[in-house]
Formats: C-alpha cells, sequence, structure tokens
C-alpha cells in the first residue's frame, strides 16, 4: 500500500515528565514518533511532538484520519477525536507490538500499573501501586538532579555499585528525604542510584499476580533502564520490554482514533 | 446527583430532628444520649433519650468539606491521623467550639447525658466517647461485641442480649424513668417498618435503569440513621419509596443512559460526593448499590422479641461478619441488583469499613468472573483523596467493562 492510500492517524499521551506523538498507519507501524518534555502549557507541549511526529513520518497533520489522545492531560488537546484512558491504550499499543496476552507493568512518571492485557489487546484487570507511592517517574527525576547526574545517566552510576543504601518508604516525597539524609550520611552517589531503582521495583513487585509472559512498557524504563534489571531479579518471570516502550500508549491512543473511524 | 421531589420532605424531616435533639440538650427538654450508629437506638427512644449520632454529624462535615480544618485540633491532643477521620473531625470541631449544628440554631454540638457505644463496628467509636465521657464527667456505656462472625448462634446472640439488659439500670437512672416494655416494642416496630421501606426504596434500584443511585441513597438515608426508631422515619420513606417507584415505573434513570452498573463496598467519601456521581455519570454508569446504604436494613428486628431481636441484628450486620460470610453477602448483592463489577473504596481511617487488605477483592473476582478496582481514599480526610488517581481508574475500569462487551462500543469519550 503506497503512503498515499494509506490511512494515518496520531496518538499523544501527555504526561507529567514527557508528552509522546506517534503517526501511526492502518497497517499498524508507527511512521513518526517524537517526545517533548513536559513544561508549561500541555497545549502547546502537545502541539511542538504532534508536529515533530508528523515531521518523522513526512506527513502533513492536515492529512491525519483522526487524533487520539490519552495520559494525565488528554483533555487539553482540542481537535482529538478520541480520548481514552491510559491503561487501555498501553493495553492495545503493547499488543499491536507483542501480539500475545500479557501481564503489562506499565512505569511512567505517574502511578506505575500492572495491567492485564487478553488476546484481543483489551484490558481485563489492572491495579496500581498504594498511593503514598505515586510519581515514581518524578522521584527518578529528583534523584538524578541531586545526584548531579543526566536521567539516563543514573543506570551507569547503579551499576557501579557495590551494594545498595536501602531507599525504602512508601511515599515518594519521604523517599527523597531519604536520598539526602543518606548522602548527609557518606552514601555513595552509586550506592543511592541503585537503592532508588530497586525501591521502585520493589514498589512494584508489591502490587503482585505476575504472569508469564511479563512486559515492561513506559517512559522509565527508556530513561532508567537500571529499573527493568532490578525488577528482572525480582519479578520470579522473565521480564521484556515491549519496543519502543515509552511511546506505548501514544500508538495506543493512534490506534484507537483509527478504530473509531472504521465504526464511524 | 438525582434532583428527588422528597427533597424537601427530607430536609424538613432532618431540620426538626436537629432542633429536637438540640432543644432537648440546650433547654434540658429531655435527656439526651449519644448513640452509635448501629447501638440499641431503640431501646434510648423507649426511655425518652432524644437520641444523637456523631457519626451522622462528622459526614456532615465531611460533605460540608470542613472535616480538614477540624482534623487538625485532634491530632494536636494526641489523636492520629491514622484512626477514625470521623473521630478526629468531630472531636476537633467541639474543641473549635464549631458544629454544622449552627446551621440549625443550636449553639453547637448537643451535649450528652450518657453515651452509648457498640462495638460490633469498631473500637474507634468506644474512644471517641470515652473521650466526651472524660470531657463531661458523664457516663459511657454499651455492648462489646465479637466481630467477624460466620454464622450468628444463638449463644452469641444471647451474650449480646444479656449485654442490652445489663445497660437498661444505668439508661434509667440517667433518664430518671423506668423502662417501659410497650413503649420498647413499639420503637422496634417503628424501626422495623422504617428498615423495610428503607431496603424497598434502595430495591427500586434493582430495576433498569437504576432511579436512584449510591450517591443520591448516601443522602437520603439520613432518617434510616437519626430516626431508627422513631415515626417521623416511616413517614418519609413512605414518601419516598412512593416518588422511587413512580421514577422506576417512568423508566425515569439516575444516571442518563445507564449504561454499567456497580457496587460500592466500604465508607462513602463525603468531601467528593458530588464529584464521583459526576465522574461515573460521565462514563454512564450507575452505582446501583452499596454495602454501606445496606448497612441500614435491620431485618431481624422483630416487636414480638425486642431485645433478643435487637441483639440479633447487631450480630447479623456486615461489617461484624467473616471474609466468607461478607463475600456471600456482596455476591447474592451483585445478582441482585445486576451489577457489571465492584468498587472497593479503601477508606484509609476506616480498615473496619475497608474490605480490600487481606485479599477479598481478588478472591470475589476470581470467584465471580467479574471486574473490581480498589480506590484509595477516605471517609473525611481529604488529604488521603487523590482525584486525578481516582479519575484514572475509575475511567480506565470502565473501558474495560466497555471492552468487554462484544456489542458495546467503547466507553471513550
Ligand atoms: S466504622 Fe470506621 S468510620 Fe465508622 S466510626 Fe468506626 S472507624 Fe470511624
Amino acid at each position: 500500500m503506497s503512503q498515499e492510500s494509506m490511512k494515518l492517524a496520531a496518538g499523544i499521551d501527555i504526561g507529567t515528565e514527557c508528552v509522546k506523538a506517534v503517526v501511526v498507519g492502518d497497517d499498524g507501524r508507527v511512521r513518526g514518533r517524537a517526545v517533548a518534555p513536559t513544561r508549561g502549557y500541555f497545549q502547546t507541549c502537545a502541539h511542538e511532538a504532534l508536529a515533530s511526529a508528523c515531521e518523522d513520518a513526512q506527513t502533513d497533520p492536515a492529512a491525519l484520519a483522526g487524533i487520539g489522545t490519552t495520559g494525565f492531560a488528554m483533555e487539553c488537546v482540542a481537535n482529538a477525536s478520541v480520548r481514552v484512558g491510559d491503561s487501555s491504550c498501553h493495553a492495545l499499543g503493547a499488543f499491536q507490538q507483542v501480539a500475545e496476552p500479557m501481564t503489562l507493568v506499565d512505569i511512567g512518571g505517574r502511578d506505575p500499573h500492572v495491567i492485564w492485557v487478553d488476546d484481543l489487546g483489551r484490558r481485563t484487570d489492572a491495579r496500581g501501586i498504594r498511593r503514598c507511592a505515586l510519581g515514581v517517574g518524578s522521584f527518578l527525576m529528583f534523584t538524578a538532579r541531586h545526584l548531579d547526574v543526566p536521567p539516563s545517566r543514573l543506570q551507569e552510576l547503579a551499576a557501579a555499585a557495590e551494594r545498595a543504601v536501602p531507599v525504602s518508604s512508601y511515599c515518594s516525597v519521604f523517599s527523597a528525604g531519604e536520598v539526602l539524609e543518606r548522602l548527609r550520611e557518606g552514601a555513595t552517589r552509586e550506592e543511592i542510584a541503585l537503592g532508588c531503582i530497586q525501591s521502585i521495583a520493589e514498589r512494584i513487585v508489591e502490587i503482585g499476580g505476575f504472569r508469564d509472559p511479563l512486559y515492561v512498557c513506559g517512559g522509565v524504563v527508556d530513561y532508567f533502564p537500571g529499573v527493568l534489571t532490578a525488577l528482572q531479579s525480582l519479578a520470579g518471570v522473565p521480564v521484556r520490554v515491549v519496543p519502543d516502550p515509552i511511546y506505548t500508549a501514544a500508538v495506543g491512543a493512534a490506534l484507537m482514533s483509527l478504530r473509531q473511524g472504521e465504526v464511524s | 446527583m438525582t434532583t428527588f421531589g422528597s427533597t424537601a420532605a427530607l430536609r424538613a424531616t432532618m431540620d426538626a430532628y436537629f432542633r429536637d435533639v438540640g432543644a432537648a440538650a440546650e433547654q434540658h427538654l429531655a435527656p439526651v444520649a449519644w448513640c452509635t450508629s448501629v447501638g440499641p437506638a431503640e431501646l434510648l427512644r423507649a426511655l425518652g433519650f432524644r437520641v444523637f449520632f456523631p457519626e451522622n454529624h462528622a459526614a456532615m462535615m465531611g460533605a460540608a468539606r470542613t472535616a480538614n480544618r477540624y482534623m487538625p485540633l485532634a491530632h494536636a491532643h494526641g489523636y492520629s491521623q491514622e484512626i477514625c477521620s470521623y473521630l478526629t473531625s468531630d472531636i476537633g470541631a467541639y474543641l473549635a467550639g464549631e458544629s454544622p449544628m449552627q446551621a440549625y440554631g443550636l449553639s453547637g454540638t448537643p451535649r450528652a447525658d450518657v453515651l452509648v457505644f457498640n462495638t460490633n463496628q469498631c473500637r474507634d467509636v468506644r474512644d471517641w466517647f470515652e473521650w466526651y465521657g472524660r470531657r463531661w464527667n458523664v457516663p459511657v456505656v454499651g455492648m462489646r461485641s465479637p466481630r467477624a462472625i460466620e454464622t450468628v448462634r444463638d449463644d452469641d446472640v444471647d451474650a449480646i442480649a444479656r449485654q442490652i439488659e445489663a445497660l437498661v439500670p444505668a439508661l434509667e437512672a440517667v433518664a430518671g424513668t423506668r423502662l417501659d416494655a410497650g413503649r420498647l416494642e413499639h420503637a422496634v416496630r417503628a424501626s422495623r417498618e422504617c428498615s423495610d421501606l428503607w431496603e424497598a426504596c434502595l430495591r427500586t434500584a434493582a430495576r433498569r435503569p437504576a432511579p436512584l443511585n449510591f450517591f443520591d441513597a448516601t443522602i437520603h438515608m439520613g432518617p434510616a440513621v437519626v430516626l431508627r426508631g422513631a415515626d417521623e422515619a416511616v413517614t418519609y420513606y413512605r414518601t419516598l419509596l412512593a416518588e422511587l417507584e413512580g421514577r422506576a415505573a417512568a423508566r425515569s434513570a439516575a444516571v442518563e443512559g445507564e449504561a454499567f452498573r456497580l457496587y460500592w463496598d466500604g465508607m462513602p467519601i463525603w468531601g467528593r460526593l458530588r464529584a464521583l456521581s459526576s465522574l461515573f455519570a460521565e462514563f454512564r454508569t450507575a452505582v446501583v448499590a452499596s454495602t454501606y446504604c445496606n448497612s441500614w436494613i435491620f431485618s431481624a428486628l422483630d416487636p414480638a422479641d425486642p431485645v433478643r431481636s435487637m441483639a440479633r441484628s447487631s450480630l447479623e450486620l456486615f461489617i461484624v461478619r467473616s471474609e466468607e460470610a461478607k463475600e456471600d453477602y456482596i455476591a447474592r448483592m451483585l445478582d441482585l441488583y445486576h451489577a457489571d463489577g465492584i468498587v472497593f473504596h479503601d477508606c484509609r481511617t476506616c480498615p473496619n469499613n475497608t474490605n480490600t487488605r487481606y485479599g477479598m477483592p481478588r478472591r470475589l473476582g476470581e470467584r465471580l468472573g467479574i471486574p473490581t478496582l480498589v480506590l484509595d481514599g477516605d471517609v473525611n480526610d481529604l488529604r488521603c483523596v487523590s482525584d486525578e488517581q481516582m479519575r484514572t481508574n475509575v475511567e480506565g475500569f470502565i473501558e474495560q467493562i466497555a471492552d468487554a462487551r462484544p456489542a458495546a462500543g467503547s466507553a471513550a469519550s
């Protein structure tokens, strides 16, 4: 099928840390993608990410058959053709990529979820983390800032640690306080980096219900791959990553938009 | 929330009740007893007490979103953030010298001559009442109940009946009168009638579409809570039932375009009643039944055997039952009300009315093959509520139910 005859839709996942946009063809393939940090007005970030994704896909935004939005600020895109909650989008987006029913762990800027996905890409159940452990992505950003490394280097620091110092609070704000206390007590940056990463994995494992195959998606595994390593050691089943994990919900939103086009 | 014609009668009934209790306390027209929500209200009425229910008082502060102003005052008195936020709201308001009763012309919370608890629901009610007992130097008496009951046995009923009988001399001394068997029988009869009518009102929501939902019912249950055993409650529920039956016959829906039906387990989140009602309505979802509103159905009450039947009602209550008995009850309710799923409220400061912490949502989900959702929140303490998390969770849950329906469209807006 030529690009001209193909229907294209965009998906935008407007999260608390980043806005992710994709352009997806009606064959399900991702044609363009872009990430913009969340800052200032959500509308502006969404517009910026969408424009970049369209440029990456070499398509004109006016040629899109629809725009699906999801995530924290999904209401902020005025011209969206469909708005869908993020767990359903994660489920469909991940299913599109891996084509099998799964247990899916979404670790984004806010609250991690374990989502059970059936053989049609539908969410059949979902469980969240306890309330005080919200904001794990934001917590890791905080940690990286205090350890004076770019977020993606937190993993390198952690890999060099001989041991993890415990960062054990349930609450992200308390944990942030613990990071400062451990630094004051003389713990190394490496030990703290590993401790933080492990604490996130522990909170997620507590949600429970993991069954094989287990996949992970969301921005945290892109930015902080150490969380994946820690999860692999704790989960009790093999842990795989959905390709392009930061875009999973955006892909789901784009597919929802294409589907809606089929119905109407 | 649904607008009912009966609301005017509800307001008048509650208004008259608050003014009556207030006048009794402030002008010493009658003795005043404080009673926990499932305490021996019928006995107190039969002895001529005006009965005040502090849980209702605390819920009013929750609904008005003033509770969070008061809780810190109780915390500063050594009452933890982790215990019942009804207790801390109520004691905090007292310390602040404020009360929702002031809207009814009272100077504050009506002062008790005696406080009567029943620990079948929790220990907090007793600690709550003892705070006031020490403050006012008045007696605190009550029933100490077994908990986690599988099947209500006769020996348990006997034990509680003996405890109720043992309360009588102390209560007679405060009331300055002797218990009259005829008055007790009348109060139990009125209580049972109120219970039957309230049950019938709730039961109208088994129809499709439901003419009222959980959020409406939490408002209209006021008389069943505070006027149990009094004729005024019976009069009110006759009015409400007639309206609900009319609405059901006319297929007038509480939730426009009702597409999904849910069961609510756990306490209401009083400060978010309207917000949650709108949120569910946005997804064409009616919360058609709840453990909470059903807890004021006391079908065991029998005027021919007042004390034992009060004891039995106290032990049959959902909150005092074992996990298995609770699960069977919820399963029956789901069937009766044709619910598509269950929302469990994990109420941070009320473990007693929270059924999420020992695996029940997963067990019930697996046993019945229905989806369950756990919402973190609190009855009064809005510091424990995240609106954003609640919205995300509700939205995803209803999308899941919609997606599981073969021919139904998506719940996406
Ligand atoms: S049952 Fe819960 S909300 Fe009610 S008084 Fe006891 S602790 Fe408070």
